[in-house]
């Protein structure tokens, strides 16, 4: 009898544990606190399985960041004729958005797969009107953080910067409100909460990581070390 | 020093360098992941990237060392065996 009274108590302690977390999945999923419907991630892209934007590991100087929107500009600076100023409506309003399939490979040994979503910086970068002398964007971010890249190498291959991945706005944790696709490159590249694009002739310039002993070109072909 | 010393000697020295190299395996492997932490801690001069080349490296001490570790007394007792008889 006795016997039966406990197995009867545990069922229904795990009946119980496991209803509340199917609601509770249910509700992360499906609403956010305020009962409102928001947007799901696709997994899956003309046939191609996607990681989830989930899958990435925080591994930022300073920890995810919360951009002030209200304040928010993306400035477009240094070795330009016309520099720039957007707030985040009109760099996403503004321009033609493309998509791309891109996998990011951390120096870490993981790696995700991901549709980004963006402009093209050499969009950007047409209306600013780069001086002959500028060879190197350089990429700073909300939380100090900087990286560069040749400008021919962001031109040629059409690098993007991404506000969308696999069909939803980059969350905070990922990079918000834009995020460098620095495709062939190493993640060290993959600069998050961009603020500021400055044209330079510094071909030398080194960023965050890469003033630490990884290096400057990043190229996944090669080592990351110096 | 008698062999049975030197063999002691041996086995203790290589305990010893396997649980240094061990825990430095490990440090390296926070120094990557958890980096933010262990460049504080180590004011600075454990940083990511030497956290890494670090790490990359340190697989191959460890694997002879562990090797060593696990081989040697087989060795030496099959050797004191051997000369008993």
């Amino acid at each position: 009898m006795r016997r039966i009274s406990i197995l009867t108590v545990t069922l229904a302690v795990l009946a119980s544990v496991l209803l509340l977390g199917l609601g509770g999945c249910l509700a992360n999923n499906q609403t956010n606190g305020d009962g409102i419907l928001e947007p799901k991630e696709v997994r899956e892209y003309q046939g191609e399985n996607l990681s989830s934007v989930n899958d990435f590991r925080e591994n930022s100087i300073k920890g995810p960041q919360y951009v002030d929107m209200e304040n928010y500009q993306l400035e477009v600076t240094g070795l330009v004729a016309n520099p720039v100023s957007y707030s985040y409506g009109e760099v996403v309003e503004s321009y033609d958005s493309y998509k791309k399939v891109v996998t990011l490979d951390c120096v870490e040994g993981w790696s995700v797969r991901i549709l980004w979503e963006g402009l093209l910086i050499s969009d950007l970068l047409e209306e600013a009107k780069p001086l002959p002398e500028a060879k190197v964007v350089i990429f700073h971010a909300y939380d100090g953080y900087t990286t560069s890249l040749p400008l021919d190498y962001i031109v040629d291959n059409d690098i993007l910067l991404a506000y969308k991945m696999n069909d939803i706005p980059l969350p905070p944790e990922r990079g918000f409100p834009f995020e460098l696709v620095a495709e062939s490159k190493w993640g060290y590249k993959w600069i998050k909460w961009v603020t500021a694009i400055e044209l330079s002739d510094d071909v030398n310039y080194r960023g965050y990581w890469e003033e630490r002993g990884f290096s400057n070109t990043g190229n996944l072909d090669e080592g990351f070390y110096d | 020093m008698g062999k049975a010393a030197v063999a002691d000697l041996i086995k203790r020295t290589i305990k010893w360098l396997l649980l240094a190299v061990t825990i430095l395996f490990l440090i390296t492997g926070f120094g990557i992941t958890e980096f933010r932490v262990v460049e504080t801690i180590t004011l600075g001069w454990l940083s990511k990237s030497w956290a890494l080349r670090l790490h990359d490296n340190l697989w191959i001490p460890f694997v002879v060392l562990l090797v060593l570790h696990v081989c040697l007394p087989f060795i030496f007792r099959q050797k004191a065996r051997e000369k008993e008889l």
